[in-house]
């Protein structure tokens, strides 16, 4: 088992440098300059020199460089650009894209470097008075809202999933089955953007309907005077519209999961057994089906937890929850590379955590299965 | 000459049939299949009949004694390949019946001959018209211009987005007669927004989740009958599309798009080249279970060359749970697109679009529950024909 692993955890490194590797080579593809940009959007239009300057300043911080070397080569060999022929440009062309990829793998290697001395490099977009914020602070002080949102939702899927797909099993055919197998079809056909912008409407503050639950932020503005059981009450209200909308859809995944599942060991042999030894349905059915259709319900949620922090992404964005979804989408729009490199190694970590987790867990609950 | 007496096999097991009239037998069983089809293709026949409905363009226009039919000199060759296509689809079982008792007789698939000869017409007719037709470019102001036509028959409901229509006269209005679904913010029609929104969803559904679905299918195959390093470097690149998320990695990819690309095509890429995981997983593993079946033994015994075996042999096996993810994968391909129209990542016209309009002005509750209400019934007809397609091809099939 712990050779098992060790070979799990050796594995997670060429994935996580896949990961990282193609998120940086595309970024770096894309056209435009961000830096430029962004210090143009703190300190309006400057001088060309000076922007030049801070610009060259803050690409050599976040190892940006663009390399010009065979394309220089290329012209002094053959003269400057407007003299070339037309077989001399498509070398030169050539010798551009060489040069980008170059330095994308020379600034990946740097970035990978600058990580093993525990350096993260500076947000372009998040700054302070005092400098750029360091991502891995970002990522840190936001983890505590999307890992909130998340357990909560988990637990809540987890306890009606279990009786939703337990009803529907054991009245198979009936209506129960059918009304709940409708109803959840139908929650799962719910994107998440028409269920915020509806409980938003209706429920949220400032709305049309009725102003029951606050529309943005985690906490009331005082909270941290708050004792205890006020604090937690504050939470439980703020976090509740978007804890519905992480909710719904893998509650209807794992319920018809549970009742697929329970349908399965429901026609098994033990169960036919069980029966025929005169066991009273109740304990047939709790004890015997129930315990061991639990156990792909848990490994799925295990294994569906990174879709759900991915799904916080949409929940974040609409509820104004500064949580690492949020974080991740804004570094996307910014091309601000450091965090979005940050978020996505730590993002993949999780995952393929989760994955092993997962793995574990099944190993644990059904003896049969063994990895060497 | 004594009568040979039927025997009991025969009664039982009728002419052959092929797997997928066995398929569309049991879908037809079905109300739910029935009616959340029939949603589709109203859907699908909205969408491409948009132009009739709702627009600019008259049907048809009669100035000084001569009738003109405008409209069809102003559909794109897109518009029209569309429409064929969808007349080849709804006629497929007309085909059908023709071709059945041929191929029967030469113990062919009369579902794949069909479906074979629908498409070839499809695409030949298709560059046919983008290689023919000159469709009308320029704007022929004919609302602005309909006091001079002597009679004018205009869509339904006659708008324009383009210059010189005084849009803002008609903003926030509720539904009406002239406006069904009532106006938006910026005086447009909604009922006009979902027909042209239904447009890209659509295109998103079929095509984007087609691309993926093709993808998949063709690596996981791959990955799945050669295994070893093959199936280890797919999988590795597999991973990477897995453990990014699809927003973020949509969000950087639609970056380095030229901006040159339109926006629909874009997109329909982007969904299409980021969504192939679910089925290359499927199908890799059908492939592991398929690749050591006796069928496949003996066809390799027979000496039938590799791309063949892969081709006739394997995938055609393993296309099921494929088929049921796909239809699945078709409301997630949409659910995406909505999201990113939804928080303004792209600009093609998209029911997302208008939720989030009319999130902003609740008020005018016409925009936003029209918009969630026609999303929530597309999703919904997807998800119901992908579980009862799913129930008919194998009702223990878990996906």
């Amino acid at each position: 088992m712990r050779a098992y692993l060790l070979k799990r955890l050796l594995l997670m490194i060429p994935t996580l440098v896949g990961i990282t590797l193609v998120t940086y080579g595309i970024v770096r593809l894309a056209p435009g300059d961000p830096i430029e940009a962004m210090i143009r959007s703190q300190t309006g239009d400057i001088n060309p020199k000076v922007m030049k300057e801070n610009s060259d300043r803050i690409r050599q911080r976040l190892g940006l460089i663009e390399y010009h070397y065979l394309r220089d080569a290329v012209d002094r060999a053959w003269g400057a650009e407007e003299v070339q022929g037309r077989g001399t440009r498509v070398l030169r062309g050539a010798a551009v894209a060489v040069d980008k990829f170059y330095g994308i793998f020379l600034g990946y290697g740097r970035w990978i470097g600058h990580l093993a001395r525990g350096d993260f490099g500076e947000s372009i977009k998040y700054r302070t008075s005092s400098g750029s914020r360091n991502p891995l602070h970002l990522i840190v002080e936001r983890i505590p809202v999307t890992a909130t949102l998340n357990v909560i939702s988990e637990i809540f899927i987890f306890f009606i999933a279990i009786p939703v797909g337990l009803a529907a099993a054991q009245y198979k055919g009936k209506w129960v089955d059918w009304g709940s197998s409708f109803v959840l079809l139908g929650l799962w056909s719910i994107p998440v953007i028409l269920a915020g912008t509806v409980l938003l409407g209706f429920l949220g503050k400032g709305g049309m309907g009725w102003s029951l639950f606050p529309v943005a932020g985690l906490h009331a503005p005082d909270y941290e005077k708050y004792g205890f059981g006020r604090y937690f009450a504050d939470l439980l209200w703020h976090s509740a519209l978007p804890v519905v909308c992480l909710t719904y859809g893998g509650l209807a995944y794992l319920a018809k999961l549970g009742r697929a599942s329970l349908l399965e060991n429901l026609r098994a042999d033990y169960v036919r057994t069980a029966r025929a030894k005169g066991l009273p349905e109740r304990r047939v059915v709790y004890h015997h089906a129930l315990r061991n259709s639990l156990l792909p319900m848990i490994t799925t949620m295990v294994l569906t937890l990174p879709g759900l922090i991915g799904g916080s992404i949409v929940v974040e964005t609409i509820f104004s929850l500064p949580g690492m979804g949020l974080l991740y989408i804004g570094a996307a729009r910014a091309y601000d590379l450091s965090v979005l490199m940050a978020e996505t190694l730590i993002y993949g970590f999780l995952v393929l955590l989760f994955l092993i987790i997962g793995d574990i867990l099944y190993a644990w609950a059904d003896p049969r299965i063994r990895y060497e | 000459m004594s009568k040979v007496a039927p025997q009991v096999g025969d009664v039982l097991a009728g002419p052959p049939r092929s797997y997928a009239s066995i398929v569309w037998g049991q879908l037809r069983k079905r109300p739910t299949a029935m009616i959340s089809l029939g949603g589709v293709v109203m859907l699908a026949l909205l969408a491409i009949m948009a132009p009739f409905i709702a627009g600019e363009v008259p049907i048809l226009w009669v100035e000084h004694g001569q009738a003109s039919w405008p409209i069809f000199h102003y559909l794109t060759d897109a518009e029209y390949s569309a429409m064929l296509a969808f007349v080849l689809a709804v006629t497929l079982p007309l085909t059908l019946r023709f071709v059945r008792p041929r191929a029967e007789a030469m113990g062919a698939s009369p579902w794949f001959r069909s479906v074979a000869l629908h498409a070839a017409v499809w695409f030949v007719a298709t560059v046919a018209i983008f290689a023919l037709r000159q469709p009308e470019g320029r704007y022929g102001f004919f609302l602005e211009r309909r006091q001079e036509a002597e009679s004018a028959w205009f869509p339904l409901i006659a708008w324009s987005h383009n210059p010189g229509y005084d849009e803002l006269a008609f903003r926030d209005q509720v539904p009406s007669w002239q406006h069904p679904l009532g106006t938006a913010r910026l005086g447009d029609d909604v009922l006009l927004r979902i027909l042209y929104g239904a447009r890209t969803a659509m295109t998103i559904g079929f095509v984007a989740a087609g691309i993926g679905s093709t993808i998949g299918v063709i690596l996981g195959a791959l990955s799945g009958y050669f295994g070893k390093w093959v199936d280890l470097v797919l999988m590795r690149i597999a991973e990477i599309f897995m453990f990014i998320p699809t927003l973020v990695l949509i969000i950087i990819i639609l970056a380095v798009i030229p901006s040159w690309v339109p926006a629909l095509w874009a997109v329909v890429g982007v969904i299409g080249v980021t969504g192939w995981t679910g089925a290359y997983r499927l199908m890799r593993a059908e492939l592991f279970r398929i690749r050591s079946e006796d069928y496949m033994t003996a066809a390799r015994a027979l000496g039938v060359p590799t791309r063949r075996l892969l081709v006739r042999h394997a995938i055609p096996n393993g296309l099921a749970p494929i088929l049921v993810g796909a239809g699945f994968g078709i409301a997630g391909a949409i659910g995406i697109e909505l999201t990113l129209a939804f928080l303004g990542l792209v600009q093609t016209p998209s029911w997302g679009e208008m939720l989030n309009d009319g999130r902003q002005h609740l008020e005018y509750w016409w925009v936003w529950a029209s918009a969630g209400a026609i999303i929530f019934v597309t999703m919904f007809a997807y998800n119901l024909l992908a579980e009862a397609i799913r129930d008919s091809i194998d009702p223990r099939l878990k996906i």
